[in-house]
């Protein structure tokens, strides 16, 4: 079915010119031809016909410069000429040492980026390591037909290349749309198991806020530096750590007080929301906290495979496994259909019907911090209104994924597809151009109609039996 | 599977939808700003007819100065598809419903996927936009941002108004209708938006050039709530009658109704953001100067600018390009209004 939807799209699509940047040699020169055959210097884009790069071969010095600020080294080894990192023993862990190699040559800067005489080194703002390697320029004198190149950046020296590609069916579009919803499809997993219980978690937008926010105070802490295999397990831990807490509390209020999850995270919501706008305001004075080390967003989080970033995509698919397999082949996932089914009749049957719930909040609570690692990753910051009315995009992807809002019924699989669901609507009225607010028009009526449907049929399917 | 049933039927709504607004979308708000003939050919498919695809991007849809940007953006479009040989300029509006960083850089990721060749955009928060904006560039798109900037970007400009010299603006305003003398007091919002601490700066840089004038005290209210607003100004007047000018590094409590009573006898008032309900308070004396920012050009300037790089191969001589302010008085208040009839698309 899905196919055949994509299918639909990618007929109903006109080819997209997909685009790629050449930077060209400084010496290269560059002539713009006319229909003519005539040269040009600059002229309107649509008179060009060809694009004339010419460039003799030489050879060039590149200079190579590293910059370490002062509060990343510890010392600087004159005789050894080693950079020892500054930092606790565990970030520096697998990288503590900076050898300068031979052709390399060491500087030292103050704060106003002044070179610091051997006198005054307890100045040293940054540590500046160069090297000059020679290169060899090959000669080019190529032509491209204006067919091939969208335009010349004249300023930046640079070509842009286009090619023609399926506006939907090509990947770095799917790939969007997978990582567009793998945010809130790793919380739908979670929601899945509240929704079947006869649950509601209307916190966790806030609990992703919050998590992302104490994320990006402990990454922005780390030195530009750090090994993603440090920057990543203490991210990931945490921020699950602060969504597990919340979670916890929505769990342990809402069995420990009897009050329905719909009160307490409905108040959960505001407290976590006030926390989230509060703490960046009182710690960093700002309302988003950015300068996580690369390792984290670029080389883990935002890693580019192929012209594409799939890591969320990875990680919304393993998360999606694991749920599938905790709520269909484990003993738990049979509690939590049964509760869900009929709480009472769980209770007698022996099922520990407060703990697993208490559980199932927390587990959606963990997810949440989990998500919010990946936002923190690929977006590299994190800000106050981070996961705003995100429970409402969760609870649809997962009541669109089949789940019943009386219970007892719902699949993870089709939460996420629920998710994908969502961010297909959002591109498709990209792709056809059409204004975004009606976006939330045919979201809300394709959800309101898929579930009538289903009761209905659901109804009908009852009195047969 | 049981779950295949309602996901049949979203996906079939989904593809119904998309074959519907497929159907509607000419005559949809993203319509191309060009299409001003009957034809059903589009400019592309003619050979030799360059289309230009700009996405503008503003912070939210429920905001009228972004509304001002957006008809800017199309009549920008329309005017440059009418006066450039053999272009088109095509303008796609992408703009959430409510201010969200992250839906904004979504929509810039997919913009770049379905192959624009501009961006114009005012970030809600530009750390959280960069990274998005950077691949952007890095594919050739060339960035415009407005209102709120990206230096880290590397787009090509940003236009708009510079924010300290707008809380100068204020400031010496306020001071003109004062006479010189008495105490101020100064009304911002969220105390740690980048652009309202740099508003205050200003204006407490400018209140120090005059000695009549005490250094003002700076008062801050959240949520940034036209009630919020409103209610923290009667407080802080009841509590402090001395007060005899107000500094406004926004216009939140003039947009309800008599948010000035018992104020406006007492204290001269100047306030950034001439929208329509602030410029009634104008109009009846209550408040005495309104500064204004190019809220349609942030549209008009910003597709220019982009069309001008992409036409042309010409880029601003610098990447900032400031705006000038609209000062509105008491006086010009219901001339100044009747630009929001065009700027709005009422006209």
């Amino acid at each position: 079915m899905m196919m055949g939807l994509l299918t639909v799209y990618g007929m109903f699509t006109d080819p997209i010119e997909q685009k790629t940047r050449i930077e060209l040699d400084e010496n290269a020169v560059v002539k713009l031809i006319d229909r003519d055959g005539n040269e040009h210097d600059q002229f309107p884009r649509p008179a060009i016909a060809a694009y004339h790069i010419m460039l003799d071969a030489y050879t060039k010095d590149v200079t190579q410069v590293h910059e370490y600020e002062a509060e990343d080294i510890e010392s600087y080894d004159s005789d050894t000429r080693t950079l020892h990192r500054a930092g606790n023993w565990f970030y520096n862990l697998f990288n503590s040492k900076i050898m300068l190699k031979e052709y390399e040559t060491i500087s030292f800067l103050d704060s106003e980026g002044l070179l610091l005489t051997p006198d005054s080194l307890s100045d040293i703002a940054v540590y500046k390591v160069e090297s000059v390697v020679q290169v060899d320029v090959d000669s080019y004198d190529e032509t491209y037909p204006s067919s091939d190149i969208d335009r010349y950046d004249s300023k930046k020296r640079t070509l842009i290349t286009v090619r023609q590609v399926n506006r939907f069916f090509n990947k770095s579009n799917l790939v969007l749309i997978a990582k567009d919803a793998s945010f809130f499809a790793i919380i739908a997993v979670g929601m899945t198991g509240v929704i079947i219980l006869a649950g509601i978690d209307l916190s966790v937008g806030s609990i992703y806020g919050l998590s992302a926010i104490i994320g990006a105070m402990v990454l922005s802490s780390m030195p530009e530096h750090t090994s993603w295999i440090i920057a990543v397990p203490i991210a990931v831990l945490v921020c699950m750590a602060v969504g597990t807490l919340c979670g916890l509390a929505n769990g342990a209020m809402s069995v420990g007080l009897g009050v329905h999850p719909f009160v307490i995270t409905l108040g959960m919501m505001a407290v976590l929301r006030g926390l989230t706008v509060v703490i960046p305001q009182e710690f960093f004075d700002t309302q988003s906290i950015s300068g996580f080390p690369t390792s984290f967003t670029t080389g883990f989080f935002k890693a580019e495979f192929y012209g594409v970033y799939p890591v969320p995509v990875i990680i919304m698919i393993l998360t999606a496994i694991v749920g599938w397999f905790v709520l269909s082949k484990t003993v738990f996932g049979r509690r939590v259909f049964a509760i869900g089914g009929n709480e009472t009749a769980a209770k007698y049957t022996g099922i520990p019907v407060g703990k697993v719930k208490v559980l199932v909040y927390t587990i959606t609570g963990a997810l949440c911090g989990l998500s919010a690692c990946a936002y923190l990753g690929y977006y590299g910051a994190a800000e106050t209104n981070a996961g705003n009315a995100y429970e409402l995009q969760v609870i649809a992807a997962t009541v669109i994924g089949g789940a019943s809002l009386m219970g007892g019924r719902g699949t993870v699989i089709g939460a996420v597809l629920g998710a994908i669901i969502i961010q297909l609507i959002n591109n498709t009225l990209i792709i056809f151009e059409v204004d975004t607010s009606y976006n939330q028009i045919v979201m809300g009526a394709a959800i309101i109609v898929a579930v009538v449907i289903d009761q209905t049929k659901q109804r009908i399917q009852a009195k047969r039996a | 599977m049981r779950m295949t049933h309602p996901l049949l039927t979203a996906g079939a709504l989904l593809s119904m939808s998309a074959l519907t607004l497929v159907g509607c979308s000419g005559s949809s708000e993203s319509e191309k700003a060009a299409d001003t003939n009957d034809h059903g050919d589009h400019a592309h498919d003619e050979q030799d007819e360059v289309v230009y695809k700009i996405g503008v991007i503003a912070k939210s849809n429920s905001n009228p100065v972004f509304l001002a940007a957006k008809n800017g953006a199309f009549a920008a479009g329309k005017r440059l598809s009418e006066e450039l040989e053999g272009a088109t300029v095509e303008i796609l509006w992408q703009t959430p419903s409510m201010e969200d960083a992250q839906v904004q850089a979504q929509y810039v990721e997919q913009l770049v996927a379905s192959g624009v060749d501009g961006i114009a955009i005012s970030c809600t928060d530009a750390n959280l936009l960069t990274s998005a904006l950077k691949a952007a560039v890095d594919k050739g798109v060339i960035v415009v941002t407005f209102d709120s900037d990206a230096p880290d970007s590397g787009r090509m400009a940003y236009y708009g108004v510079d924010d300290k010299e707008a809380g100068k603006e204020v400031m010496r305003q306020l001071a003109k209708v004062m006479g010189n003398e008495g105490k101020v007091a100064v009304l911002t919002g969220n105390p740690a938006a980048t652009n309202l601490q740099a508003r205050v700066e200003g204006v407490l840089e400018q209140a120090s050039e005059y000695e009549g004038i005490e250094t003002p005290m700076v008062y801050s209210f959240m949520p940034e709530t036209a009630t919020e607003a409103a209610a923290k100004m009667q407080q802080v007047q009841t509590a402090n009658p001395d007060i005899t000018g107000w500094a406004l590094v926004g216009g939140w409590p003039l947009y309800t109704d008599n948010a000035l009573d018992g104020i406006y006898e007492n204290a001269k008032i100047v306030s950034m953001d001439p929208l329509e309900l602030p410029l009634e308070y104008a109009m009846k004396g209550q408040v005495q100067v309104l500064v204004g920012q190019p809220y349609y050009g942030w549209g008009e300037k910003s597709v220019e600018l982009i069309v001008n790089k992409l036409h042309f191969d010409q880029s601003p001589p610098s990447e900032l390009v400031i705006a000038e302010f609209d000062i509105v008085t008491t006086e010009t208040a219901e001339e100044f209004a009747k630009n929001w009839k065009l700027w709005l698309g009422e006209d």
